[in-house]
C-alpha cells in the first residue's frame, strides 16, 4: 500500500499543484532560514579535535592587577606572560607542552621572479604537531632537540608549499625568512581546523597559518610576533624588557592523558605561583585554570550570543510557517472531504485514511525539505558575502546539515499534518457522500 | 441476508432531538431487489447509510449476514463494507483526478488483492458497463450515464453481496437511467442483493419489492414480484 499511498500524494501533489506549491514554499522558508543559522552555530560550535579534545587543556594563570581584574574577575587572563609560558615549558611537567604566538614574515623566494612574499605565521614550539595531530604531506615537525639548539627550523603549509615549490616535496631545502636561512623540515596538508582552536585569541575561525616556525625565535628578534597583547602595568624599554614584562601575548596548552594527570599539573601550577608571588607577582587569589578543548570554546563564547538569538529567532520563524502549512494542509484535506468521505464508503479504515494523508504530508515535507536545502545553501551564500572571509569556512553545508534539513523538514510536516490528518480522518461519510 | 429490528436513529443537536428512523424493522432475503420509496425527509437514506454502516444506529439490533453490526469498531465496519457493500450514488461520487481504470481499483486495494488480481477485476466490470476502451479517461472526460456506469463497475469490482443504491438514475435523462436500471436488473439476475432508494416511482416498480418509509417507520411493503408474476 505504501507505493499506492506514494502514488495518490504525487498525483494530489500534482493535480493541486497551486496549494501544494504554498505549502512546500512554507516549509521550504522555514527550513532554509532555521538550516542557515543553525549551519552557522553547527560549525562555530563544532568539536575541532573530536578525538583529543578531552586531554588538550589550555593554561590560564592570573598573573593580572590586584586592583583592577582582568575580565571583572569573572575569568582569569586569556594569554600567559612570557616569562610564565617559558617556566612552565622549562618544567616539562606535562606529557606534551606546547607555548606559542602569532608571527608573520617576509620570505624571499630564491627564484628572483617571483615577488617577496608576506606570510602569517605561528611560532609555537615542537610538541604543538603532534599535540593538535597536524597532518603532514611531506616530513614532519621539528624535534625539542631542534628548539633546545635553536635551530632555524621552519614547517610550509600546503599553500606556501605550492606558491614556493609548485607542490612538490621541499623537505631539506631552505627559503630565506625575514633574512635568515631556515631549513624546511615538513609541510602540512590542508589543515583548517573549525573553530581554529588552538588560538582563539586572534580569531576563531580566521585562517591557519602559512608558515609554523620555533617559538624561540621570537625571543631572539629573529621573527615578528603579532596577536593580541595585554598589559596592566608599563613594560621597561626595549624588547627584552617587553619579554620580561606582566604583558600577557602567549597561548600556553598542555596535553594530559588522565583526570590525575590533570589534577597533577593543576596542583604544580598552583605551587608555581605560590613561587612567583613569592617574587611579588600574582597577588590575587589563586585562580589557575585548566581548561579543555571544548570548555576552553565555550567559556570564550566562540559561539556568539547574538548568532545563537539568530538560531532561535529562525527557529520561531519555521514554527510560523509550520502552523501556515497546518492551516493550508487543513484546507486541502477538508476539501477532499468528499473523496475521504467515499474511501471510507469503499472500504478504507481511518488507520488507512490516516496512513495515506500522513504519507501525502510527508511527501509535501520532503519536498519542502528540498527546496529548503536550496534556500539555505543561497542563505549560507548571503552570509558569506555579508562577512566575507571571516565566514568562509562556517558558510558551508555538509552531508549531516543537509540530512538534518530533510530530516527536520519531514517530521515537522508530519507534526503540522497530524491535525488536518486526524480531522479528515473523523469526517462523517454519509453526509459528504450526500453532499457531493 | 440483512435484518433490521427495532432500529432508532435520534440525531442530537443541542437542544433537539430528531428521530430519523423509529423501531425500523426489515428483512432483506438473498437475491432480492428491494426499492425504498418515500416523501422527502421520511428516513429513507438513514435506512440506507445505516444499511451501508456509513452511519451508527441509537439502538436496535442489525445483522448482515448473520453478524451483529453494532458489536463492530471501525476496522471490522471497513472490512465488511469492502467485502460485503457496493454503494452506488446519485452524484457517482467518482474521484476526480483518478482515471476509470484508478476509480474501480480503489476498493480492490483496500481488500488487498494482488496486481494482476485488480487488474483483471477492474478490466472485467469495465468491459460488463461497456467502458473497457476509455480506462484510462477522468471522469469529467465522460458523460453522467457513462459516470453512472463506472460507479457500477467500481462498486461489482469486489463482489459485493449487497448493491446499495441511492437515486442512482436522479442526475441521468430517463435513456440513460433506463440503461442503468437495465444494467442493475441484469446484476440482480446474477445473484447480487440490491436496495435502491429512488424518487421515481416508475423505476421503483421495477424492483422485486418497494418499501415505503414515512416518518422513519416501513409503513407498507408491496411485493412487486408478485405483480410482476400476475402480469406474465
Amino acid at each position: 500500500m505504501f507505493s499506492y499511498y506514494l502514488r495518490l500524494a504525487w498525483i494530489s501533489i500534482t493535480r493541486h499543484w497551486g496549494l501544494s506549491l504554498l505549502m512546500i514554499c512554507a516549509i521550504g522558508l522555514g527550513i532554509g532560514t532555521a538550516m542557515t543559522t543553525v549551519t552557522v552555530n553547527y560549525l562555530m560550535s563544532a568539536n575541532p579535535i573530536p578525538e583529543k579534545s578531552q586531554q588538550l587543556y589550555y593554561v590560564q594563570l592570573d598573573s593580572w592587577d590586584v586592583n583592577d581584574p582582568f575580565d571583572d574577575g569573572l575569568n582569569p587572563p586569556d594569554q600567559l606572560t612570557y616569562t610564565d609560558s617559558s617556566n612552565l615549558m622549562r618544567a616539562k611537567k606535562a606529557f606534551r607542552q606546547n607555548v606559542q604566538a602569532q608571527a608573520f614574515g617576509v620570505i624571499e623566494p630564491a627564484d628572483p621572479e617571483m615577488l617577496p612574499l608576506i606570510v602569517n605565521g605561528r611560532a609555537n614550539s615542537a610538541d604543538f604537531f603532534t599535540m593538535f595531530n597536524v597532518p603532514f604531506i611531506y616530513g614532519g615537525g621539528w624535534s625539542n632537540q631542534s628548539d633546545e639548539s635553536k635551530e632555524f627550523v621552519v614547517v610550509l603549509s600546503k599553500e606556501t608549499n605550492d606558491k614556493l615549490f609548485g607542490g612538490k616535496n621541499s623537505v631539506g631545502q631552505s627559503i630565506k625568512l625575514e633574512g635568515n636561512m631556515f631549513r624546511i623540515v615538513g609541510v602540512i596538508d590542508h589543515w583548517q581546523p573549525k573553530p581554529r582552536f588552538y588560538d582563539i585569541t586572534t580569531g576563531a575561525f580566521n585562517e591557519s597559518e602559512d608558515i609554523f616556525v620555533p617559538f624561540h625565535l621570537i625571543a631572539d628578534e629573529k621573527i615578528s610576533r603579532s596577536g593580541n597583547t595585554n598589559c596592566w602595568k608599563p613594560t621597561g624599554d626595549g624588547f627584552k624588557a617587553f619579554l620580561a614584562s606582566e604583558c600577557i601575548w602567549t597561548q600556553f596548552w598542555v596535553e594530559l592523558k588522565t583526570q590525575q594527570d590533570k589534577e597533577d599539573y593543576l596542583q604544580f601550577l598552583n605551587a608555581y605561583v605560590q613561587e612567583q608571588q613569592q617574587f611579588g607577582r600574582f597577588q590575587r587569589p589563586i585562580d589557575n585554570r585548566l581548561s579543555n578543548v571544548m570548555q576552553w570554546l565555550e567559556s570564550q563564547e566562540v559561539v556568539a550570543d547574538d548568532a545563537q538569538m539568530m538560531m532561535a529567532m529562525s527557529f520561531m520563524f519555521l514554527l510560523v510557517c509550520l502552523l501556515n502549512t497546518v492551516g493550508l494542509l487543513l484546507a486541502k484535506f477538508l476539501g477532499k472531504a468528499p473523496e475521504i468521505g467515499l474511501r471510507q464508503a469503499l472500504g478504507a479504515s481511518k488507520k488507512t485514511l490516516f496512513s495515506q494523508y500522513i504519507i501525502e504530508s510527508a511527501c509535501i515535507g520532503i519536498l519542502g525539505g528540498i527546496l529548503g536545502l536550496i534556500l539555505a545553501y543561497l542563505g549560507l551564500k548571503g552570509v558569506e558575502g555579508l562577512y566575507g572571509d571571516y565566514m568562509k569556512d562556517l558558510a558551508t553545508l555538509d552531508i549531516n546539515m543537509a540530512i538534518l534539513a530533510v530530516t527536520l523538514a519531514l517530521l515537522s510536516t508530519i507534526l503540522a499534518g497530524l491535525y488536518p490528518t486526524w480531522r479528515a480522518c473523523n469526517i462523517q461519510p454519509a453526509q459528504q457522500l450526500k453532499s457531493q | 441476508m440483512l435484518v433490521m429490528k427495532n432500529i432508532n436513529k435520534i440525531f442530537q443537536t443541542a437542544d433537539i432531538q430528531t428521530h430519523a428512523l423509529r423501531d425500523f424493522c426489515l428483512q432483506v432475503n438473498e437475491g432480492d431487489f428491494v426499492s425504498v420509496t418515500g416523501p422527502s425527509g421520511s428516513g429513507k437514506t438513514t435506512f440506507l447509510n445505516i444499511a451501508g454502516l456509513l452511519e451508527t444506529y441509537s439502538n436496535g439490533e442489525f445483522l448482515l449476514d448473520g453478524e451483529d453490526v453494532g458489536t463492530l469498531n471501525d476496522n471490522g465496519r471497513s472490512r465488511m463494507r469492502n467485502e460485503k457493500i457496493g454503494f452506488i450514488f446519485q452524484g457517482f461520487n467518482l474521484i476526480p483526478d483518478l482515471n476509470l481504470y484508478d476509480n474501480v481499483d480503489v476498493p480492490l486495494r483496500y481488500r488487498g488483492f494482488n496486481s494482476a488480481e485488480r487488474k483483471r477485476r477492474i478490466e472485467e466490470n469495465l468491459e460488463r458497463v461497456g467502458l473497457a476502451s476509455r480506462m484510462k479517461h477522468l471522469p469529467s472526460q465522460l458523460s453522467g450515464g457513462q459516470q453512472q456506469r463506472v460507479a457500477i463497475a467500481r462498486a461489482l469490482a469486489t463482489s459485493p453481496r449487497f448493491l446499495l443504491a441511492d437515486e442512482p438514475t436522479g442526475n441521468l435523462d430517463s435513456e440513460m437511467a433506463k440503461g442503468v436500471l437495465t444494467l442493475l436488473e441484469e446484476i440482480n439476475q446474477q445473484g447480487t442483493t440490491i436496495i435502491m432508494v429512488t424518487h421515481d416511482a416508475e423505476l421503483a416498480l421495477r424492483a422485486k419489492r418497494t418499501i415505503q418509509v414515512k416518518d422513519g417507520r416501513v409503513s407498507e411493503l408491496d411485493v412487486v414480484a408478485n405483480i410482476h408474476q400476475a402480469s406474465a
